[in-house]
């Protein structure tokens, strides 16, 4: 969970204070947590919304990327009109430096965020991030894929700057 | 071509491409899971593009995870102790 607040405020001091206080209205409100449903998402549900209402105030919201020019797998069509041979693309991405990563992540505006969070790092399903973020199944999908061509635009700039392939 | 009861053929690398999030995702019902595994398996293009995506996943789940600071469970644990019963 501690992973989860970091990425959403971006500085380790706010995300413990996150957690901390999504344990203590998970603790408050444990009597409407219904045995037999997912104890995990219902923990992520508060943290999002705590987050939503009390600390993305204090915080300046990345810019607003349009992503319509940015095509379908485009890390990945970067990668080939570099000419990496196959399989080559998979070592660029994994010589990627975790702070890297984690920055592309934290930069994608909030409900992209969210969503490629939840999903990607996370592990929950479609079903389970409609139910933590209260919107339809399709709105989840549309937000992670457009996410994640947004991650995917960020992280091709991150290895041009470090010259991980040839532009 | 027929695996069980399931029709493997008849699927296009750009059919493929439209459900590779979801069948990554795991988010495809069976049925149609297996005729993407299958086409995937006989299509090198489809299943290096596949990898790739699968692994940009797996590569943003390791490499976004944060340590949790010992202190921060300490802090919650006291928190929670001074915590009055909680209500019925």
């Amino acid at each position: 969970m501690y992973s989860a607040a970091y990425r959403l405020t971006r500085n380790p001091s706010d995300a413990e204070d996150l957690v901390q206080e999504t344990f203590l209205r998970a603790y408050r409100a444990f009597h409407q947590f219904e045995p037999g449903t997912n104890l995990k998402a219902w923990l992520y549900r508060i943290l999002t919304n705590t987050f939503i209402n009390s600390y993305r105030k204090r915080q300046r919201e990345p810019q607003t990327v349009s992503d319509e020019e940015i095509a379908d797998w485009y890390l990945y069509s970067k990668m080939n009109e570099a000419g990496l041979e196959p399989s080559a693309e998979n070592s660029v991405i994994e010589s990627l430096p975790d702070e890297e990563v984690q920055e592309a992540l934290s930069s994608l505006p909030e409900q992209f965020r969210i969503a490629v969070l939840l999903a990607d790092v996370e592990g929950f399903s479609y079903k389970q991030i409609a139910e933590i973020t209260d919107v339809p199944i399709g709105t989840v999908m549309s937000r992670l894929h457009r996410g994640r061509k947004a991650l995917q635009k960020r992280l091709w700039d991150v290895v041009r700057e470090r010259g991980l392939v040839r532009d | 071509m027929w695996f069980g009861s399931v029709d493997l053929s008849e699927i296009s690398c750009t059919e493929v491409l439209e459900e590779i999030e979801l069948y990554i995702d795991g988010e495809l019902e069976s049925d149609r899971a297996a005729h993407l595994a299958e086409h995937l398996r006989t299509c090198s293009p489809c299943m290096r593009h596949a990898e790739f995506q699968a692994k940009l996943k797996d590569i943003v789940r390791t490499k976004c995870r944060s340590e949790t600071p010992e202190h921060l469970m300490v802090r919650i644990r006291v928190m929670l102790r001074r915590q009055d019963p909680r209500p019925e």
